[in-house]
């Protein structure tokens, strides 16, 4: 289907588009990649009557060490991620996810602050950003704030990000040499996730030191598997242990019933890929 | 003389002009494939005229329900909007309908499923016309859903038709009531509802005529039994409503009801413009008809050493909403119910109702692949009680040339059950699973499984089809060949309306042609109702019809030409042939060049040689409505698949690894064609054992998408080893046999049985989920 008619700003800098979306209100939709946000709008589920375009804004693309932490711009795009040295070293599970997004289509011209931003409970890029403890960098009429990842994803296609602000940049502190996993359950190849599981450990020796385990359309928001963390830490690295510690997976959630499956079934999912991930990415 | 508009509309059809080579039983590159790779293809939703307006189509929220008004006042007032019609406005009978006239146009006093066609919308812009269907204001009074095809059958049940809620009970009884067996198998098994998940929307363009007609421009398998019913609404003449076929973007069944026919051509003839309708995907699931889901019970008894005494099966289609094809689909559930296995005793009840639910019709496969799954189901588990394998069990008990059917008819061309399946066990397996490269595992590219619990199975499929209409139904296709001299060649040009929608007919008519003819050049008429009926592009069968028909026309052609040859050459028209745009003898001997023949002003007028013939397969008839005995049919394919899937028990995720087949086509025609079907035939089976399915919730669909119906990609399908067997069925053109629907009838069950293998649980009912396989 055709969207509904729409006008089209590609600003050059933050402010100008900072000002377009004050004036737009309601009515304007940031456009930051369009992945997401142009099936919408075909499907006519969302009709915006002003786009803003943020790609030809210099500095909102890039990944920097920034420290303790590595700096991504919002406009990065999904490959860049999946592809780079400096986040391979440093957070391998956000590389490890977003090669499972879509296609390699959509993975170049989708980016990380959309898909962040548009906080899809079945998107692939909120459960690592959560787990690796991302600080969400945020631009607005008042200036620049910062956001904690537990404060970020607030509710169902709904972010910290206010209607007249802009996601700039997202820090992710270094989890250098903490091995990564991304299991992501699908039915058909390039599907959404159906259920998914985020899991990066740092082992020491033959037991887990510190494990992230994140849970991807278990409800509205991703979620962190709090009790497999806690049962993680000092597991030994052998399968039935790490079996025993993710057997809690799902506890506490309370995922979707649709066409993909019921909620019983994604906490199935939930506790056998929560397993597969902690083992694999502990080297199992 | 019939008028044509003076101009066509863009993206109609022209003709199909070839000269490449390619005689029957030789590879012959498709008209429309580069066009379809490169985008270049015009499709029914690219059809355009400039002056047109757009049309769009009020649906009816509820399953069932009384209209108690409709007010088309604020949609009328819409600036933009020309005009808006409902079931007042129908000029004609507002009763279409492919077996029985049961379907309104636009529903006048009930609405019998969930996006039912309630008013019809006219703007000059899409967005318009949708924004004003939203205006119409219809009151609805909701009367109770009968959304269960059990309980429809129910006599205490809301009857939903005058005659009641059965569309179609047939009884096949042969051999003894009651027999007793040795050995007695059973089970239960459901099949959902699956969709043609055509890429083409339902599209068209409707241009009023001078003459007071129409001009229908459709993407449609069956143009002549569209114009029947299209003139009986608008209560026209068949002169004054002519269609031509658009482009086609898949059909496999779902285009041989109408849809927008009706509704482009009243608002052309109301507005007095071109009007052009395109439905979007959602519509589309609720524009079309859809495979019959099916609930199965099934016995069979046999001797300890697995030779099936008798088979009984209680088969139940839910048609939906209105009769479509279902009848015919109950007489296939029926009759071929029991697959090609050899039952001295028979005993099927197989019945389609009515209910509340989206409309079924037509599907390839059309009631042979809802039965496959559970007779083959069954002929596994009897494999399993008398301790053969299920290879064993299908070659002892499959039909054989000359053997009698269920229904009493002889089986009088080959019938090589035991011959596929043997095929099969000769074929290489796939090697081992190395799990090294992630694609080959269950869940491919999102890498959900990295060999953990990772089980393999095997599981074999025997079924068989009817190709072409059966139970008496008169079943003709009509062609117009022509032979003269263009450009100082001599070209044939053959005419037909039977619908290409991408199954190669084009090939298959200029390759009849050139054998026919001897000649390079042919030109393919656009598919239009200015010839007679070619009949459905349905049931396998327009190789078979169709090319029947041309072949029938070039033979009087040719007897035409030779006849005129003789008279110049001196040899006899018996010792001569066409070849390589040449008059040769027999001998080998060149005794004229066909053009200069052709040319001879004398002997043939300017347009050069041209017959039309109406062409008939031999007859078949109706079955007795109390035994169901009769000679049905008019020829049986066969087809067997061997699936080879590794399933993660844990994920209950499925990968086929190997999905491999023997069909018998009789011949080839084209062989690349021959290959291309039945791969998709497979991959369409495959689809319904493992993911597609129109999930029905109190008769609203819950996943009209393709997001949200699944269907395999080609990283979901496997490699395939095909095996084509060639045994003429010397009762047909060339001794061809269809093609195009038994792989979507095997591969499914095929599929099916090899999970069973694999995970050791029962799984009776298709498409097989993931948490069917899991448990939980």
């Amino acid at each position: 289907m055709i969207p509904s008619a729409f006008d089209y700003h590609a600003p050059t800098s933050l402010d100008e588009a900072l000002t377009l979306l004050a004036q737009g209100g309601d009515d304007a939709k940031i456009l930051a990649g369009g992945q997401s946000l142009i099936p919408v709008m075909r499907l006519r589920l969302a009709g915006p009557e002003l786009l803003i375009d943020l790609g030809r804004i210099d500095g909102l693309r890039g990944i920097e060490d920034d420290g303790d932490a590595v700096r991504i711009g919002a406009m990065t795009p999904h490959h860049d991620i999946a592809s780079s040295a400096l986040l391979g070293e440093h957070a391998a599970l956000l590389c490890a996810a977003a090669r499972t997004v879509a296609d390699p289509q959509v993975r170049h011209r989708g980016t990380f602050g959309g898909a962040l931003v548009h906080a899809d409970p079945a998107g692939d890029m909120p459960a690592p950003a959560l787990v690796l403890g991302a600080e969400f960098v945020i631009a607005g009429a008042g200036g620049i704030r910062t956001v904690s990842a537990t404060d970020f994803f607030e509710g169902l296609f709904t972010t910290a990000v206010g209607e007249d602000e802009i996601l700039t940049h997202v820090r992710i502190p270094k989890h250098t040499g903490w091995g990564a996993r991304y299991e992501k359950f699908t039915r058909v190849a390039q599907q959404w996730s159906i259920v998914a599981v985020a899991a990066t450990v740092r082992a020491e020796g033959s037991a887990i030191a510190e494990a992230r385990v994140g849970l991807t359309n278990m409800g509205s928001v991703p979620i962190r598997a709090e009790s497999v963390e806690a049962a993680l830490a000092g597991c030994a690295l052998e399968e039935a242990a790490i079996a025993r510690a993710c057997a809690s997976a799902a506890e506490g959630t309370d995922p979707p019933t649709d066409t993909n499956g019921d909620a019983d079934y994604r906490r199935h999912l939930a506790t056998v890929l929560a397993t597969r991930a902690v083992l694999s990415a502990a080297g199992g | 003389m019939t008028s044509i508009p003076l101009t066509s509309p863009q993206g109609a059809p022209s003709d199909t002009s070839s000269a490449a080579d390619g005689r029957i039983g030789e590879n012959a590159l498709r008209p429309d494939g580069t066009l379809k790779v490169t985008g270049e293809f015009a499709y029914a939703s690219d059809l355009w005229m400039d002056e047109m307006v757009w049309g769009t189509t009020v649906r009816s929220p509820h399953p069932h329900a009384r209209i108690v008004s409709i007010d088309i006042g604020p949609a009328l007032a819409t600036p933009g909007v020309y005009a808006v019609l409902t079931a007042e406005d129908v000029p004609g009978a507002n009763a279409v309908g492919l077996e029985h006239e049961d379907q309104p146009v636009l529903a006048e006093t009930v609405v019998r499923y969930k996006g039912e066609p309630v008013a019809i919308v006219a703007a000059d812009h899409p967005e318009i016309a949708r924004q004003a269907a939203k205006k119409v204001v219809v009151e609805y009074d909701v009367l109770e859903a009968v959304t269960d095809a059990r309980a429809a059958l129910d006599p205490a049940s809301v009857q939903l038709r005058p005659s009641g809620n059965v569309v179609r009970h047939l009884k096949v009884r042969k051999g003894e009531e009651l027999p007793t067996a040795a050995v007695v198998v059973s089970l239960d098994f459901e099949v959902g509802m699956q969709d043609q998940a055509f890429l083409g929307p339902e599209s068209g363009l409707a241009v009023p005529a001078e003459d007071g007609g129409v001009d229908l421009y459709v993407a449609t398998q069956w143009l002549h039994v569209d114009q029947r019913q299209v003139c009986s609404a608008l209560g026209l003449p068949p002169e004054k409503v002519r269609l031509s076929l658009s482009g086609v973007g898949g059909a496999f069944g779902g285009r041989e009801d109408l849809s927008m026919h009706v509704h482009a051509c009243l608002l052309a003839m109301h507005t007095n413009k071109p009007v052009k309708m395109v439905y979007n995907r959602e519509e589309s699931f609720y524009g079309h008809v859809h495979r019959h889901p099916a609930t199965m019970s099934y016995e069979f008894g046999a001797e300890p050493d697995g030779m099936l005494v008798y088979g009984r099966a209680e088969i139940l289609f839910d048609g939906g909403a209105y009769a479509s094809s279902t009848g015919a689909v109950v007489g296939n559930g029926g009759t071929l119910g029991l697959g090609p296995y050899r039952f001295p005793n028979v005993h099927i009840d197989c019945y389609g109702v009515y209910t509340n639910n989206p409309p079924c019709g037509a599907m390839r496969g059309f009631g042979c692949v809802q039965a496959a799954f559970a007779h083959e189901a069954l002929m596994d588990a009897l494999a399993e009680r008398v301790g053969v394998s299920p290879a064993a069990i299908r070659k002892l008990n499959g039909v054989r040339e000359g053997d009698v059917n269920i229904t009493g008819q002889v089986i009088d061309s080959a019938a090589p059950c035991e011959e596929l399946v043997q095929i099969l066990l000769d074929m290489p397996l796939p090697a081992e699973r190395s799990g090294a490269d992630l694609l080959s595992l269950p869940g491919g590219v999102a890498n959900s499984t990295h060999g953990e619990g990772v089980v393999r199975g095997v599981g074999y499929a025997l079924t068989y089809k009817n190709v072409g209409f059966s139970e008496g139904f008169d079943d003709y296709s009509t062609a117009r060949v022509r032979l003269q001299v263009i450009g100082g060649e001599a070209v044939a040009s053959v005419h037909t309306a039977a619908a290409e929608v991408g199954q190669g007919l084009i090939t298959v008519e200029q390759q009849i042609c050139r054998t026919e003819l001897g000649v390079g050049r042919v030109v393919v008429h656009p598919k239009n109702t200015q010839v007679g009926s070619g009949g459905s592009t349905s049931a396998s069968r327009q190789t078979y019809v169709t090319g029947g028909a041309v072949k029938a026309a070039c033979e009087a052609v040719r007897a035409r030409v030779l006849a005129a040859a003789a008279q110049v050459c001196g040899h006899t028209a018996d010792d001569l042939a066409l070849d390589g745009g040449k008059v040769v003898a027999r001998s080998g001997e060149v005794v004229l060049d066909l053009a200069e023949l052709l040319g001879d002003a004398e002997l043939f007028a300017d347009e050069g040689v041209e017959e039309t013939v109406e062409w008939r397969h031999r007859p078949t008839e109706a079955v007795d409505p109390e035994t169901g005995q009769g000679n049905a049919h008019v020829q049986y394919a066969f087809s067997a698949h061997r699936a080879v899937v590794d399933v993660d028990v844990d994920l209950g995720l499925v990968k086929v690894v190997a999905l491999d087949t023997a069909q018998d086509v009789g011949k080839a025609i084209n062989p690349d064609a021959v290959l291309g079907q039945i791969q998709g035939g497979s991959t369409q089976g495959m689809g319904l054992a493992l993911m597609e399915e129109i999930v029905v919730k109190d008769g609203h669909i819950m996943n009209p998408s393709f997001t949200d119906y699944l269907i395999p990609t080609i990283l979901d399908t496997p490699p395939m080893l095909i095996k084509i067997l060639e045994y003429a069925d010397p009762h047909a053109p060339y001794g061809v046999r269809g093609v195009g629907e038994p792989p979507t009838i095997s591969s499914g069950p095929a599929v099916a049985a090899a999970i069973r293998q694999a995970t050791g649980k029962a799984l009776r009912r298709v498409p097989i989920r993931p948490e069917h396989i899991t448990g939980t």
